[in-house]
């Protein structure tokens, strides 16, 4: 099986500071730590070392990723390896970017390994598998055989077990295990250690907070849009909008209508009892009011297009894109305000 | 108050009954058997003096109840389709494959009761009428234990403990989202029966609370996890020993203003303070609107001087890093995973199907594929049941 390393000007024997301009350049088979990571490789040759200046990297990232890919596909490699860049955040980054790279593009697994607190972790967005190392060169010696175990693992296509017992940093994915604990028993253990001054939690959490935006200046002259998450389309779902875990959102025109009536639009929303909704569709969309808000002159104008989509089970990532997409179809139409309907 | 179990062997099952509109089958762990449409898992249990098993006048944790060991009355029911307003959520058991390690139901003598739907009643009444019918034959199976000798006896009483222990109790949510969604306290929906409420523990293991709750499967409080429940039999079984258990309150989930929220996430923490509690484990019923009920109750305890530990399943995507919590408070910080909802179980081809030859998203239950954990019923258990959890990966 065929691997490629990557590594920066200093480690492939370019020059230091001073040749952080490097162009990406190929090298024949093994170079600097290379070696030491080819004689722990097992059944895998490292047939070309790809290296790149930092400083070149980090001011021409796209023009350096698309040489380095070149470079890169021409090997046929089973697998890219990349660093270890230790604590340097330009080194770690550029390994980072060229593993994810050509993992998405080319489909090559990769990894890189870095100090786990080196920002390049954060730029690998769970694509690449990341093998965490000592924060300076000093760690080189340990680092070079977990690598190699894991380069060997990508190589050979098996499938990988849990990050602790194969050596790399948890990506943020959650796999279901089966504990031989009931959750009861470590709920009471979490609970009494916590009492007694030592807080764990086996779900890491951390959410985005959304500070609301200023109000309106002066909404009798703002363009006001109607936004929903609550499944409300036509009658018969002509567009097949999900119950669950929607994968994109529809636009229905508003134009000339001035209520939403029952038996014209439902919602098809799975997480929630729709009888009342369905009763009266006003009650997800509220147009009847806001058209009535209208015409007393309190609201400037209504936005002649409802956006739709279905809240429910639906990942944050692509909640973020779909809230993204209609937000960027509204700015371009000159909306002003959003009324945004929650179930 | 004192209550005591005393448990049967499963040979001493009664007779099966012949019921008008509901076929009844028996299936054993390990046979090649997929359940689908399952409302609720019951077990037979009878009380020797007389009163019910699932009583709707109270009260319940007294006295003595049987139970025989090792069976479990399963309830089916597919609803007239296009009346039923939730519709994505399949509740299927396997007895075998990959879905049977996920509950303790492939290990179990199963009756399934078949209810089929008849004409002129709708969903409501044909709800009322399976949970009615499957609650009066788990009653009627553990008769012949009153004849009988028991292979063992529990004692459940909070006796003495020192001082010095802390204080845990445990904040149990049920929910009540409207008509079949809701449990049951006493036979009441929990929207009308007063919550939070403190109960003994003893009530809750006794059939004072049962389930008419069918949202997601998986993440779904059924009748026989308040019976067997894990939570309440360990911290009774630490009591005297690391903890004092300081008792439970119930709390609803699906609260719908923002103000009932905050309003009943306040009073199930003064709840928790009124039994003297140092720390509270939260449990949660259902997902989406109720995970905010419970972190509500988690920032509004350690407000109160309450710590907690919460007990959540998550809904991550297998696919992508975003993060699996429908909501969350920073004073969250102790939480147990109940696996995640989303993971899909591999395929498996079960020989029979009992329940619905068609799953609620129109496959066919035989060859269905890969199915979510979530429609696994209580595999995502959040009351802390079983054994599942999502692991960093």
């Amino acid at each position: 099986m065929r691997a490629v390393h990557y590594l920066n000007q200093f480690f492939a024997g370019l020059g230091g500071e001073e040749a952080a301009e490097t162009q990406p350049t190929r090298l024949d088979g093994a170079v600097g730590p290379g070696r030491g990571l080819a004689a722990a490789l097992e059944g895998v040759d490292i047939v070309a070392t790809l290296a790149c200046g930092d400083d070149y990297f980090a001011e021409h990232e796209e023009k350096a990723l698309e040489v380095l890919l070149g470079l890169l596909e021409a090997e046929r490699p089973d697998v890219l390896v990349a660093g270890p860049a230790f604590g340097s955040g330009r080194y770690g980054y550029a390994c980072a970017r060229f593993s994810r790279i050509a993992t998405e593009r080319l489909g090559i697994p990769a990894l890189a390994a870095m100090h786990e607190e080196n920002p390049g972790v954060g730029a690998t967005d769970g694509k690449v598998l990341v093998v965490p190392t000592a924060v300076n060169v000093a760690g080189m010696r340990d680092a070079l055989p977990r690598m190699a175990a894991l380069a060997g693992a990508l190589a050979s296509g098996r499938e990988l077990g849990p990050p602790e017992e194969e050596g790399y940093l948890p990506r943020g994915f959650r796999r279901n295990r089966l504990d031989e604990q009931t959750g009861a028993e470590r709920a009471v253990d979490l609970l009494l250690a916590k009492l007694a001054g030592d807080t764990r939690s086996e779900v890491a959490s951390g959410f985005d907070r959304v500070d609301p935006p200023a109000p309106v200046a002066d909404l009798s002259q703002a363009l006001v849009a109607l936004v929903t998450e609550a499944g409300c389309v036509p009658q018969g779902n002509p567009d097949r909008l999900p119950t669950i875990r929607a994968q994109g959102w529809l636009r229905y025109s508003l134009a000339g209508e001035a209520t939403l009536r029952s038996g014209e639009y439902e919602s098809v929303h799975g997480g929630f009892d729709v009888t009342l909704a369905n009763e009266d569709p006003n009650r997800l969309v509220p147009l009847d009011t806001v058209r009535a808000l209208e015409s007393e002159g309190r609201l400037g104008r209504i936005h002649d297009a409802f956006y739709t989509t279905t809240g429910n089970g639906t990942p944050v990532a692509a909640s973020t894109r779909f809230g993204r997409e209609i937000a960027a179809e509204l700015t371009e139409s000159g909306v002003h305000a959003v009324l945004l309907s929650g179930t | 108050m004192a209550w005591e179990l005393a448990t049967y062997p499963a040979g001493l099952m009664g007779e099966l009954p012949a019921l008008d509109g509901v076929e009844v089958d028996v299936v054993r762990g390990g046979e090649a058997v997929r359940l689908t449409h399952v409302l609720d898992a019951v077990e037979p249990r009878v009380r020797p003096d007389g009163r019910a098993a699932f009583p709707t006048t109270g009260p319940a944790g007294e006295g003595r109840t049987n139970r025989l060991d090792g069976v479990v009355v399963l309830s089916c029911l597919d609803f007239p389709a296009e009346e039923r307003p939730l519709h994505e959520q399949e509740s299927v058991v396997d007895l075998a494959g990959p879905g049977a390690d996920l509950t303790p139901f492939a290990q179990a003598t199963n009756v399934v009761l078949t209810f089929r739907a008849r004409g002129g009643l709708g969903n409501e009444e044909l709800e009322a009428w399976a949970r009615a019918t499957t609650l009066r034959v788990a009653e009627d199976l553990a008769r012949p234990t009153l004849e009988a000798e028991p292979t063992e006896v529990e004692h459940f009483e909070r006796g003495p403990a020192d001082a010095d222990l802390p204080s845990v109790a445990a904040l149990v949510q049920l929910s009540d989202l409207g008509p079949l969604y809701y449990q049951y306290l006493y036979g009441v929906p929990v929207g009308q029966a007063g919550l939070p409420r403190a109960i003994d523990p003893g009530e809750l293991l006794d059939g004072a609370v049962t389930c008419g709750e069918y949202h997601w499967a998986g993440l779904r409080n059924s009748t026989i996890l308040f019976q067997r429940n894990a939570l309440v039999r360990t911290l009774y079984r630490e009591h005297g020993r690391r903890l004092r258990f300081a008792g439970i309150v119930l709390m609803r989930g699906y609260e719908q203003t923002a103000e009932d929220k905050q309003r009943a996430a306040t009073a199930a923490a003064q709840a928790a303070v009124g039994l003297g509690a140092d720390g509270a484990i939260v449990t949660t019923d259902a997902g989406g609107n109720s995970h905010t009920d419970v972190m509500l109750t988690v920032r509004a305890c350690e407000e109160a001087g309450v710590r907690t530990t919460t007990i959540v399943a998550e809904m991550a995507d297998p696919g992508s890093t975003s993060p699996g919590l429908t909501d969350w408070v920073p004073e969250a910080d102790s939480i147990v995973s109940a696996g995640n909802a989303e993971e899909l179980v591999s395929a498996w081809t079960p020989e029979r199907v009992i329940g619905g030859d068609t799953l609620l998203d129109g496959s066919d239950a035989r060859d269905a594929g890969p199915i979510p954990a979530r429609n696994y019923l209580g595999a995502t258990n959040q009351m802390g049941q079983h054994w599942l959890r999502a692991v960093a990966w």
